[in-house]
């Protein structure tokens, strides 16, 4: 075992961090999702021209054909140059594109990946309805199959940024009477197409960041399905575990920046003389560096077996957790200035506010405590 | 960067994990047989982080793991340490004292068939003679008393303070120690957890086992959680001791309270999800805890360190 990186490995480091350094723009990330949209948009744009969008996307759709372990390198140098969140660009290059690189056709990948790489195409997920969020196998809206073409109807609710995408990671029933997991449907959605309504809806942060969605007879050719027709639920269950998994990386190597912030902004106002504090901010510092390892442990497994060990579900559990509990230090650390908080603030209360979505959104910390107990544990199956 | 163990620690790891399930069940922790520590030498655990052997840091802290979670005696800990940094004058086995301050008399762990006692202070390790019996000026034998600790497993003694050896200002042997103690204390983890979840499928109310009942099955998860939070910074922390790296320290300390608090946690939780059995001197329940109880007063991590 090692923490170490090859010499090959530290220069990349440092190309990542020079780049980074010379090109992170100075101006912040516009609140609004409609803004942010060209902000995000933009951003991917340059991030591409300059070689760091797909670092480990295959080179044939646009990525650079390098290793995790690099990949994991420049989000570490990302997150120290504090550059902008991937934001509405999170689907694509976390969980969308990489369900189409093993999923996918050789059309759909050629045609929607780089499309994905260079920030051209925004992409959102529709698996949550409303009368199917952790029982996703609940789902109802329904593809009706005329000639070529799947006509949908139905609805679809928390799908984030629907109202900026063009594209959209869309699960629903193929099967006319299909049951559960069964004669489910993975499908490429045009989210311009005719009959789809979206209706933002309002967090409790202020952002408009996601959305409900109707579709009213809306046409889709029958090619844009993804894995074959009925295979649904195991290109789903592909996404989720990118979703879950890697795609939370970046979220993993923000947390060792902002604990620091946290700790330099109790020295500074004089929280940390008070005890409990203290040891609360150094808790959360060996958590943090807890969280740093079981990443390595996990990027190391994949190097070693081509996939991330069960323990996956467990770092997500423990980092969803562990990112609340850094929000709410960073509230109390404010004191009385959180009563402040208004509608349009892009603060700590703001993050605070928004992170109750870390134990809620890809599955909640009930449904991954139940992943952890049957899967890694082998206790019987609840459901 | 390679953060899982590579074949030869795998080896290690098995045959440590064999030789104690065979000789060392943790069921037998409440009354460890007296040749135990014998053949513990015999197989060359005693010696194992001796100067000569070799071993970096990272398979030290597996197999350390794989005795801990047999809870393994407290003295093979200050002895594999002691091995190491006063290796001209360690010769048997070395019991472990907890940080008390003088003029209070020394709290030695494990002290049978000791000749030596280890503590870890701030600035090292310090290595005191343990006469086990001595004559005083008017020529009467005093031996000392071993008394119980919360731990069955383990016993303590008082002792003045002796002559003693400091090992030079060098901050490796104190986390050298504190390492090693973390390892036991994710083997710990380990141990309550396995216990926990084997019982939850095992053990069957309402026409089910338990552990098809969400709020067991999520406790267990917790514990699986905690258990795995604290090995993989055991893993780290063994490397960043390894490459001598300058936040080590840091990462040994985030190790040990991780570890401890896994430790601490997982053993409550493995007595609430046994149930009335659980809390019975007869099951085995409450070893892990106990043992728990014990290490978190061996090398404890130091809210400056972590911070530092
Ligand atoms: C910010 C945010 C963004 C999102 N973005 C998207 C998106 O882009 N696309 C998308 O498809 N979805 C999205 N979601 C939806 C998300 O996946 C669902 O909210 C989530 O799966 C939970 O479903 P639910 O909201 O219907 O809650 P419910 O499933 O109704 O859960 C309510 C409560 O019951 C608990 N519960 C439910 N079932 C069980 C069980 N079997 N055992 C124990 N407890 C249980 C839950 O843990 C929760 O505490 C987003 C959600 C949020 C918060």
């Amino acid at each position: 075992m090692d923490i170490g990186f090859s010499p090959e490995e530290t220069v990349f480091r440092e190309e990542c961090r020079d780049w980074l350094h010379a090109n992170v723009p100075a101006e912040k990330r516009p609140l609004d999702a409609a803004d942010a949209v060209d902000f995000d948009k933009a951003w991917q744009r340059r991030l591409f021209d300059a070689g760091w969008a797909g670092i480990n996307w295959p080179v044939d759709y646009g990525g650079r054909g390098l290793s995790i372990v690099q990949q994991v390198i420049w989000l570490e140098e990302y997150a120290k140059a504090h550059a902008p969140w991937i934001g509405a660009n999170f689907v694509g290059i976390n969980h969308g594109g990489p369900t189409l690189i093993l999923n996918a056709s050789e059309e759909q990948k050629a045609y929607h990946l780089p499309r994905i790489l260079k920030g051209e195409a925004i992409w959102c997920q529709g698996f949550s309805e409303p009368g199917a969020g952790s029982d996703l196998a609940g789902i109802k809206t329904r593809g009706r199959i005329e000639g070529n073409e799947l006509v949908i109807n139905g609805s679809k609710i928390w799908t984030s940024f629907a109202h900026v995408a063009d594209w959209q990671e869309l699960v629903l029933r193929t099967e006319d009477g299909s049951l559960r997991h069964k004669g489910l449907s993975w499908v490429i959605c045009d989210m311009h197409a005719p009959g789809i309504t979206v209706r933002p809806i309002r967090k409790m942060s202020g952002q408009a960041e996601f959305t409900e969605v109707f579709y009213d007879d809306v046409r889709i050719p029958l090619a844009n399905v993804v894995g074959g027709l009925g295979n649904g639920w195991k290109v789903a269950m592909s996404t989720l575990s990118f979703e879950r998994g890697t795609g939370f990386i970046a979220d993993q190597v923000k947390q060792s920046q902002e604990i620091e912030e946290l700790i330099a902004t109790a020295r500074a106002n004089g929280m940390i003389r008070d005890d409990r504090i203290a040891d609360q901010l150094a808790q959360l510092r060996a958590e943090v560096a807890a969280v740093r390892a079981m990443t390595y442990r996990n990027i190391s497994e994949v190097v070693r077996t081509g996939q991330p060990g069960p323990e996956a579900s467990v770092i997500r559990l423990f980092t969803s957790e562990l990112g609340q509990r850094l929000e709410r230090m960073a509230v109390i650390l404010m004191g009385e200035d959180i009563i402040d908080f208004a509608y349009g603030d892009d603060n700590a209360v703001a993050d605070y506010l928004r992170g109750f979505a870390a134990t809620i959104a890809g599955g909640t910390a009930q449904i991954q405590r139940d992943i952890i107990g049957e899967r890694l544990l082998g206790l019987p199956k609840s459901r | 960067m390679d953060l899982t163990p590579n074949d030869e620690q795998i080896a290690f790891q098995t045959a440590t994990a064999d030789w104690c399930r065979d000789h060392m069940a943790l069921e037998d922790a409440r009354a460890r047989r007296d040749g135990l520590w014998a053949e513990l030498e015999a197989m060359g655990w005693t010696g194992l982080t001796a100067p000569g052997m070799d071993l970096d840091h990272a398979t030290e802290a597996l197999v350390f793991a794989e005795l801990g979670r047999f809870l393994a005696p407290i003295g093979l800990l200050s002895t594999a340490v002691a091995s190491r940094w006063f290796p001209d004058v360690v010769d048997g086995k070395v019991a472990l004292a907890l940080t008390a301050s003088e003029p209070e008399p020394l709290r030695v762990l494990d002290p049978a068939g000791s000749g030596a006692v280890l503590r870890s202070e701030p600035g090292g390790l310090r290595l005191f003679d343990l006469p086990d019996a001595f004559t005083d000026q008017s020529g009467t034998l005093h031996t000392t008393p071993h008394a119980p600790t919360i731990d069955l497993s383990t016993l303590q003694s008082r002792h003045e303070w002796t002559s003693s050896l400091w090992t030079e200002d060098d901050p490796a042997p104190a986390l050298h120690l504190q390492l090693l103690s973390a390892a036991y204390a994710v083997g710990c983890a380990d141990a309550a957890r396995d216990m926990a979840a084997d019982y939850a499928k095992l053990r069957e109310q309402f026409d089910r086992p338990i552990g098809w009942f969400q709020a067991l099955k999520h406790m267990c998860s917790d514990m699986a959680v905690r258990a795995a939070a604290a090995r993989s910074q055991l893993y780290y922390a063994a490397c960043a001791l390894d490459e001598n790296a300058a936040d080590a320290a840091f990462h040994v300390a985030a190790a040990k309270r991780l570890a401890d608090q896994a430790a601490l946690d997982n053993g409550r939780t493995n007595i609430q999800v046994h149930g009335g059995i659980g809390m019975t001197d007869e099951a085995a329940a409450h070893l892990p805890l106990k043992r728990a109880h014990l290490l978190q007063f061996i090398a404890p991590a130091a809210r400056e360190a972590l911070l530092a």
